[in-house]
């Protein structure tokens, strides 16, 4: 399984309203950031949370935001960053 | 979903009495029971995980950091694998999670943080401390990181580049803090005093010689 | 509209942060284990966990303390799979309540 993006890829985080478990933070969604790296490939936790079998397995990818891109009036150094961990489904090229 | 919990009023947490909590101390020690009766788990896999969260603190933390700052090597390893890193120190933080760590340095102070639970480096730090999990510092550590260190005590100056680690997966993150000054000469046991279970969240950085008890 | 667990930077929650800290109680560390000790028996996993807190109201969600919500969601778990219901672990907590006071 090839990973989908390469560090300091620019990424788009997907904005879907699904309901059930996700672990992709409502702060980050629809925000613009670039891959720092690939994590590994884990267990889909959106199945894992019902039951399954959690295959097939996932990228991982920490993707960095500028905190100023996410925040209105973000209080801090312009280089100032967050990073987190999402998985490769929630990625959109951008 | 359970009526049987939310059929029920509940009090806000910082009102809530003894008794309340009794309620889930109640039904904990019930669940417990019936799975040793259904011979779902036994009465000592129980106890051999609550001795396994209890051999955790932040003394294995401070541990790995006090080792980083005397070898080089080692700080190298611990930043490329945690774990292995924590196995040649005796500690056992094997399991499907993943540990990072990241490195304080004159340029970048690193915060963690987990906003949709509280995901920690348990299998080396233990449990959590209250505030990690509170809904203040699970909402304002992304948002508002250098306000937070501030209640802490933190001031970091601009040139100093904040980065927040919001472990929302499979990894978790533990902090590499700088050696404070004046620890020069410490021996590995003196400088684990200095570092506090807060500076390897990130919310402080570590006692400075001669104000560590 | 984000769930009420999503907490990263929603707005309302400017109070500071309490940082006192309190003892571990035997029965925290009673949910922790049995929770834990559940997922390394492959009989529920920690998404499944984080899913049933999830699924609480948010009136609920906010109210209860961190292991309230473990011993909670390890209930909802353990009867959604069957294992258990809720009218028996009433019966036992009410026997051993009933001995031990």
């Amino acid at each position: 399984m090839t990973a989908r993006f390469d560090p300091g890829d620019p990424v788009r985080i997907r904005t879907e309203d699904r309901r059930g478990h996700i672990r992709t933070p409502g702060y980050v969604k629809g925000k613009t950031g670039r891959i720092e790296t690939l994590l590994g490939t884990f267990k889909n936790p959106e199945s894992l949370a019902y039951g399954g079998s959690g295959l097939p397995e996932k990228h991982l990818y920490k993707v960095a935001f500028r905190q100023k891109d996410l925040w209105d009036g973000y209080a801090g150094s312009l280089d100032d960053t967050l990073y987190i961990d999402i998985y490769e489904h929630w990625l959109d090229p951008a | 979903m359970s009526e049987t919990y939310n059929g029920h009023d509940h009090p806000h947490e910082e009102t809530r009495t003894g008794a309340e909590s009794a309620l889930y101390a109640s039904r904990i020690r019930a669940i417990e029971a019936l799975l040793v009766e259904r011979g779902i788990l036994t009465k000592e896999e129980v106890r051999r995980q609550i001795e396994y969260m209890e051999a955790r603190s932040p003394a294995n933390g401070a541990k790995l950091v006090a080792r980083a700052w005397t070898d080089p090597e080692f700080k190298a390893r611990l930043l490329s694998d945690t774990k292995a890193a924590a196995r040649e120190l005796g500690i056992d933080a094997s399991g499907p999670v993943e540990f990072l760590t990241v490195e304080n340095t004159p340029e970048v102070h690193n915060l963690i943080v987990c906003t949709l639970c509280s995901c920690y480096p348990r299998a080396i730090l233990g449990r959590p401390p209250d505030w990690y999990k509170s809904f203040a510092y699970r909402s304002r550590a992304v948002s508002e990181p250098r306000a937070v260190m501030r209640e802490f005590g933190l001031e970091l100056p601009m040139d100093v580049t904040v980065a927040v680690h919001d472990s929302s997966a499979d990894v978790r993150y533990m902090v590499l803090p700088m050696r404070p000054p004046g620890a020069e000469g410490m021996d590995e046991e003196e400088l684990a005093r200095l570092v506090t279970r807060n500076s390897l969240i990130g919310v402080s950085v570590p006692l400075e010689p001669g104000l560590a008890g | 509209m984000a769930s009420i667990h999503d907490l990263g930077g929603s707005p309302g929650a400017r109070s500071s942060i309490e940082k006192s800290q309190h003892e571990t109680e035997d029965w925290e560390r009673l949910a922790d284990a049995v929770t834990v000790a559940l997922d390394k028996k492959g009989i529920k996993t920690t998404d499944e966990h984080r899913r049933a807190q999830e699924s609480l109201k948010p009136e609920l969600y906010k109210s209860l303390g961190y292991y309230e919500r473990w011993v909670v969601a390890t209930e909802i778990l353990l009867v959604e799979k069957g294992i258990l219901t809720h009218e028996e672990i009433d019966r036992k907590a009410t026997e051993l309540e009933e001995k031990w006071g």
